[in-house]
């Protein structure tokens, strides 16, 4: 293999686990950013959202559609938590963490109950298109045929030559997608206006007429869609199981904390990219489990630069520049 | 102020004190009675000491949550973290060293300081870099999930093993017929505690006692005072010249040492421990549930809400799906968070006090009369 493949293989690697984060990280940091809350039902608002996803595509409802049905499913499940239970915990952020928790035990176990250990699952689409490179063909993209062409028997490619999915991709470009209208959303609507204000001082805003009750109920519902949308693009790549958010949120949370709550968007992005890296490395070095210890080996290094998260850190840099 | 009162020994004045909930004759008076009930249990109520066992073992645990959480205002969600890192130290020490000594005293002291040391480092990483409260909580259930996920692939026993022990993956530490109950003393006096016998729930039960009452001197002592006053108000007690950092992590590695004495206790009474019981979400959630259920701000509370809690949820999964058991357990969490935020316990504690006050009040003025 040579030098260019192995740095299109990192490169590819890299740009998935940052979708990966980026889409079970977002709704998350999302809320976080604004409420000082950390969901720990993120994982079950994910669970959700691929529940509706799958159910929608064995109906026939066409992909993306299915996508969309699971962030608002998500969506709706999150404002329903948000009136019932969580808007009593904003004062007691501990509190909300513990209270959140246990939402997430029973809505896991409710789903176990309801619709029992596993659910029939979903194939990945474009999985038939390879993007190949290295060897003797360079680059290229194929569809089935030629892809059977050029494999042996077993399916093994060439020496030399590395597949990648076409889906993989699909996503990071969804995630760069979700960022960029999250930023629009907020700095160039009314809604956007409005929950900046709230963010920066909710008893002032109150003063000014902004419902910041509501907006705190929007926005915990936007983050929930937004974690149903990971989990039906999520459901697409895994085996859907009553825990299976349990696997994003690990990272997720991790990924929030460094990132901090100063900035979540300049906090995610920076955080996306350092932990994506660090992962990636290490599990291409040595394995996918020291890749995860390298992660957190990282966010403590992060953390212990930077108390306040990357984006604190990125605030304060640029208010000792102004 | 907590000096002691007159005339009675410093260590005695010490068990009673503003941060400690039951001051009253009413609450030694009810102490002694289910103290002495405790001990008569197993012959005379038909308590069955391989179920109770473990609820007192939990009870060691719920105590470290709550003095970390309750006194010391730091949420740890991977509290059982230290519970598993205890739990295999004194089975790796327990089975390398049983042949030698026939007893399990270093185990126990390994299991009790290991996850100290561990709890030290970590601390000091977390608390000198100040980190918020909310980190903190995350930061320890992802190291229990990491613990989760390395010793669920140590199956290889040629490369995960520390001298005759075995790490052995999901299946957890092996040979697990080799990992020895508690016993203390030397040659042929030793004393063995099967952890499904009577004899353990007697050690286990006299131990908790003892921490219950040592932990209570401990949280009326001036570092009690110094504990509650950094979770009021962090800023201000360093004002007053304490160093909170480390008043954080004493109470941070004092929690990890209750934890890894659970652990170790647990392992001792059912010679084993499996990764998934001992680092897994369930595991850690279920510590937080008992504490915040029962009452974090008193120790009191928070052990019985363990004992009861385990005892409610024991009977749930035996008498129906244990699926149901967990939603049960959520669901009183939810409740008791939105109806009762200080916890059960507590909320009847406070109850309680106020009638007894009321009618010692109306017996005094009776006799002034």
């Amino acid at each position: 293999m040579n030098l260019g493949t192995e740095l299109f293989g990192f490169a590819f690697q890299y740009i998935d686990s940052v979708a990966f984060l980026i889409l079970s990280a977002i709704g998350l940091s999302i809320i976080f950013g604004m409420m000082g809350v950390i969901n720990m039902a993120h994982g079950e608002l994910m669970m959700i959202g691929a529940y509706v996803t799958a159910y929608s595509i064995h109906n026939g409802v066409p992909v993306p559609i299915a996508i969309l049905f699971a962030g608002v499913g998500a969506g709706i499940a999150g404002i329903i938590m948000e009136r019932l239970i969580i808007r009593h915990f904003y004062k007691q952020l501990l509190s909300s963490l513990v209270v959140t928790w246990g939402i997430s035990m029973v809505i896991s176990q409710l789903f176990l109950v309801l619709f029992g250990p596993t659910m029939e699952s979903l194939r990945t689409p474009f999985s038939s298109i390879k993007i190949l490179i290295g060897g003797d063909i360079g680059f290229a993209i194929l569809g089935p045929k030629s892809f059977a062409a050029l494999a042996d028997a077993s399916g093994r490619l060439p020496s030399g030559v590395e597949s990648f999915g076409v889906y993989r991709i699909i996503m990071f470009v969804i995630a760069v997608l979700l960022i960029a209208a999250i930023w629009a959303l907020m700095r160039y609507t009314e809604f956007g206006g409005r929950a900046r204000a709230t963010m920066d001082n909710p008893k002032m805003a109150n003063a000014l007429g902004i419902n910041t009750s509501h907006i705190y109920a929007y926005t915990f519902g936007l983050g929930s869609a937004l974690a149903g949308i990971a989990g039906g693009m999520f459901a697409l790549t895994a085996s859907i199981t009553p825990f299976f958010g349990a696997a994003y949120t690990a990272k997720a949370f991790i990924t929030v904390v460094v990132g901090g709550s100063a900035n979540f968007i300049s906090g995610l992005v920076g955080s996306v990219l350092t932990l994506g890296g660090v992962q990636t490395l290490f599990t291409n070095i040595f394995s996918v489990y020291i890749g995860f210890v390298g992660m957190i080996a990282a966010a403590f290094l992060i953390l212990l630069l930077m108390p306040t998260g990357i984006s604190g850190f990125i605030e304060r840099i640029k208010a000792r520049t102004k | 102020m907590n000096h002691p009162k007159a005339g009675i020994l410093g260590f005695v004045g010490l068990l009673n004190g503003p941060q400690t909930m039951g001051r009253s004759r009413l609450f030694w008076g009810s102490f002694a009675v289910v103290v002495v009930l405790a001990y008569l249990a197993p012959t005379y109520l038909g308590i069955k000491p391989y179920k109770v066992n473990e609820f007192l073992v939990s009870g060691f645990l719920a105590a470290s949550l709550s003095i970390l959480w309750g006194y010391g205002g730091i949420l740890s969600l991977g509290q059982a973290a230290f519970f598993g890192i205890g739990g295999y130290t004194f089975g790796v020490i327990g089975i390398n060293l049983w042949d030698l000594t026939g007893n399990t005293h270093l185990a126990l002291l390994g299991g009790i300081l290991v996850p100290t040391i561990f709890a030290a480092i970590v601390g000091a990483i977390m608390f000198f870099a100040r980190l918020k409260g909310v980190y903190i909580a995350i930061l320890m259930l992802v190291l229990s999930l990491l613990f989760e996920t390395f010793m669920l692939q140590t199956a290889d026993p040629d490369v995960y093993s520390i001298g005759k022990a075995m790490l052995g993956g999901s299946n957890g530490l092996r040979p697990a017929s080799d990992i020895p109950s508690a016993a203390f003393g030397w040659g042929d006096s030793v004393a063995e505690f099967n952890g499904r016998r009577v004899g353990f729930y007697y050690f286990v039960l006299t131990l908790l006692i003892a921490v219950y009452l040592g932990l209570r001197c401990l949280l009326n002592s001036s570092f009690g005072y110094l504990l509650v006053a950094i979770r009021e108000d962090p800023d201000r007690t360093a004002t007053f010249g304490y160093d909170v950092c480390l008043i954080q992590l004493a109470v941070f590695c004092i929690a990890a040492a209750l934890a890894g004495l659970a652990g170790s206790l647990d392992t001792a009474r059912i010679n084993r421990v499996d990764p998934e019981l001992v680092f897994g979400v369930s595991a850690n959630i279920m510590v937080v549930i008992w504490v915040a259920v029962g009452g974090r701000k008193d120790l009191t509370a928070a052990i019985l809400g363990a004992i009861t809690l385990e005892w409610m949820f024991l009977w749930l999964t035996t008498s129906g799906n244990p699926e149901y058991a967990q939603i049960v357990m959520g669901g009183i969490l939810i409740l008791v968070m939105l109806i009762a935020p200080e916890g059960i316990f507590i909320f009847l504690g406070n109850r309680l006090g106020r009638l007894y006050a009321r009618s010692t009040a109306l017996v005094s003025r009776r006799e002034d009369t």
